[in-house]
């Protein structure tokens, strides 16, 4: 039996769709997929340079069995699973509240965004500097200020925990102002009378807000939270210029053992093998967090 | 027609009189720069060259004479400038790919053998066949030449492969106001280095003793290596015999640490584990440091008015030795080479400069900047005995002694391990004979994987 005429009009778009699109798709999938099946070879690979040229030995698995015993890849692991955690939190809280009391104003907003997004402009390398300098015991402006107050200033980078909590404190000054701009495009895109009715209602600002302004929030907070935590999983460029890892393994991150193990050591087999599982674990995270909020969206 | 003999015989002549015109020209221009230069003719024009360099202390001495080469001979130099260990990078992606991008790549002490391992250079002579090592420029552990077939750094029974660009090393920085006032003297051991450092040690204006005990790709490891190999410790038995049982373990190297982590404890910052090179000349710099084992490179500072709080105010030595050692400095030098993977006239070019820059006007030019010379003639000349090269006395008499920190590719891999237990140890998350035992256990997994003899002692207690 043939399809009646509208449904095979349909069909036959669509096959015309999916056959214009399939030449952008090849692209796109070999763009996106040669470099990881790239990876994955190497991960199974030793590489070695001699005469010249690179001399390519199968190992299988061996470089996957040997990570969990590396002391970096260890520390790098939990590391970043605490950063990601620590900053990304600070970041969503400072961010959403700055969107709110921005969105809730009229006098001086522009100006207001304006500063509030300055941080972002900044190079990661100006960032580095700007930070390193800053946190100098001799000489940086934050222990000259506490100087000012009669208080004795800090090492911030060379003692482990403060070190590691110096670094999240400059990557929370780098992100919160894409936080902030995300969820304040996000508010300004909510309809107003909504708002207007919920006064009306004689609903109080907090129970507005819980009931009203974050539930209507919630995709563009999740669409946000999911995109720095994929972020700050790959931070590097904050670590590498301010302490490279240290004191001891205190503020190794995955990235940076990453960039350790493959261009510093030349290890581009076992490098590759730790980026897989990097590549793999946060695949993972990202996965279980969209099924767990769509859940939760579905719920509300 | 009247027949010219003469003429005939002329014309008959010229091609061949212009082909000899011609063949002695091109060898004069691509052979004889040394004849050139001894004679004090000018140097030949090459292709313009670029060189991959780092930005090291040393480096505006260097650039200073790379100008002095361009007017003196009217080549064209270009100075890729990087970051220390971007340019290690930059240097290893341009001799892997079909074609380099540059021309002499700087190599530091620390990478070298990836690249002689590797195959990557090509051997001077095989450019000029009368290229020889001036026997003024100092050997610095053989490195510039290889044998390919023992795989090891060898003058005798290898090739010249690389000239040396700066010849890097640690010596003890002290400040001699302090010592005079207090009446020290300086030290010949560590011990003494120890009891002058306490002496001197006035936190938080003065620091007895700023070290290196950051972690880095290399500060720790560099810094400590001059305590091991003068307590006679080394990381494996008998590298140069091929020996690699792992050695980093023994009751000598235990001293050593003990040592070095003794004196950031008594006499260091309150976070030694956080300095790197950078940080320790800041606070030589800053007056902060009593004393300090940095590479000489960082020396032109000091007396420098607009940079330094302590112009005349400081002195070098030789580093101090162990009970029964030596002072042993770890060469952290550098060497130009020519990779294999450049066209011919760009390496004719490159060699050019090399064969200029190995000559004794380049390396008075280069040591007027406070730059090690790396010719020892040029350790006489009578500028060398000013007070502003009072640094030289010791460079000279550190150089024999100096030792390469490894020789095998492997090299950064160990760094790396040595670089995080060292660093562990200074901070005080492992005791000394923990941070050493693991070291090894790590050091001697690498050299099995990679195939070496190897073996480890058993661990300290």
């Amino acid at each position: 039996m043939r399809a009646p005429p509208a449904r095979a009009d349909a069909i036959q778009v669509d096959r015309w769709r999916f056959y214009t699109l399939a030449p952008a798709l090849a692209v796109y999938l070999l763009l996106a997929l040669l470099p990881i099946v790239n990876l994955v070879v190497m991960s199974a690979h030793d590489i070695r340079w001699q005469q010249g040229a690179a001399q390519w030995t199968l190992v299988g698995l061996k470089h996957y069995t040997e990570l969990p015993r590396d002391p970096l890849v260890r520390a790098g692991l939990a590391n970043t699973t605490l950063f990601a955690l620590l900053a990304v939190t600070a970041e969503m809280l400072i961010g959403f509240a700055l969107a709110l009391f921005v969105s809730r104003i009229v006098v001086g907003r522009v100006l207001y965004r304006t500063i509030f997004l300055l941080p972002i402009l900044i190079p990661g390398i100006v960032i580095g500097a700007i930070w390193k300098l800053m946190y100098n015991p001799d000489f940086g402006i934050i222990n000259q200020l506490f100087g000012l107050v009669g208080l004795a200033g800090f090492d911030w980078l060379g003692s482990g925990r403060l070190a590691f909590m110096s670094v999240i404190v400059v990557d929370i000054w780098h992100w919160t102002p894409f936080v902030f701009l995300l969820l304040l495009a996000g508010l300004e895109s909510l309809p107003e009378d909504i708002h207007e009715a919920a006064m009306l209602d004689g609903a109080s600002a907090w129970q507005e807000l819980r009931r009203v302004t974050i539930p209507m929030m919630l995709p563009v907070i999740v669409v946000t939270l999911a995109f720095r935590l994929i972020v700050s999983f790959k931070v590097f460029d904050e670590v590498y210029l301010l302490t490279g890892g240290g004191p001891g393994t205190a503020t190794e991150v995955l990235s940076f053992t990453i960039y350790r193990r493959f261009f510093t050591e030349d290890r581009m087999g076992y490098g590759s093998a730790i980026s897989v599982v990097a590549l793999f674990v946060l695949t993972l995270v990202i996965v279980l967090f969209m099924g767990m909020t769509r859940r939760r969206m579905h719920t509300n | 027609m009247i027949f010219n003999r003469g003429a005939f015989v002329h014309s008959l002549l010229r091609p061949f009189i212009a082909l000899a015109a011609l063949v002695v020209t091109t060898a004069m221009a691509t052979w004889g720069g040394a004849a050139f230069a001894q004679a004090g003719a000018p140097w030949p024009k090459v292709s313009p060259i670029t060189i991959v360099i780092n930005q090291s202390p040393w480096f505006g001495g260097f650039s200073k004479v790379v100008e002095a080469y361009e007017k003196e001979t009217g080549n064209k130099v270009t100075l890729d400038v990087n970051p220390f260990a971007g340019s290690g990078e930059k240097q290893r992606n341009s001799v892997r790919a079909k074609e380099g991008q540059f021309d002499i790549l700087v190599m530091n002490s620390a990478w070298l053998a990836e690249f002689y391992h590797g195959g990557f250079l090509t051997p001077l002579n095989t450019i000029d066949a009368s290229f020889r090592l001036d026997p003024q420029v100092m050997s610095y552990d053989d490195t510039g030449y290889w044998d390919a077939t023992k795989k090891s750094n060898n003058a005798k029974t290898g090739v010249v492969y690389g000239v040396p660009i700066n010849g890097n090393i640690q010596v003890l920085y002290y400040r001699s106001d302090l010592y005079e006032k207090a009446g020290l003297k300086v030290p010949q051991t560590w011990d003494e280095l120890a009891a002058n450092a306490k002496a001197l040690n006035s936190p938080p204006n003065v620091y007895g003793m700023v070290q290196r005990g950051a972690r880095s790709a290399s500060d720790i490891s560099y810094d400590w290596m001059p305590y091991l190999h003068s307590y006679n410790g080394a990381i494996f038995r008998d590298e140069k015999a091929g020996d690699f049982t792992v050695t980093i373990n023994s009751p000598e190297a235990r001293q050593a640490l003990d040592m070095y982590v003794n004196l950031a404890k008594n006499s260091g910052p309150p976070n030694p584990g956080s300095y790197g090179q950078a940080q320790v000349i800041q606070a030589l710099l800053t007056g902060k440091a009593a004393h300090a084992t940095p590479v000489i490179a960082a020396w032109p500072q000091l007396d420098d008015a607009t940079k330094s709080a302590v112009v005349g105010k400081v002195n070098v030595a030789v580093l101090p030795h162990g009970p029964g050692g030596r002072t042993t400095p770890t060469l952290g030098h550098f060497i130009g080479g020519i990779p294999n993977n450049i066209p011919k006239d760009r390496q004719v070019a490159a060699l050019a400069f090399l064969r200029w820059f190995q000559s004794y006007d380049a390396q008075v030019k280069y040591a007027q900047t406070g730059q090690p010379p790396i010719r020892i003639d040029v350790y006489d000349a009578p500028f060398m005995k000013s007070p502003d090269y009072r640094w030289s006395r010791a460079i000279l008499a550190s150089l024999p002694n100096a030792k390469m920190m490894y020789t095998v590719p492997e090299g950064p891999q160990i760094a790396s391990v040595l670089e995080l237990r060292l660093n562990q140890a200074v901070l005080g998350e492992k005791t000394t004979a923990d941070a050493l035992n693991t070291a090894a256990d790590e050091i001697h997994d690498i050299m099995q994987k990679a195939g070496y003899k190897t073996a480890r002692l058993p661990a300290l207690k």
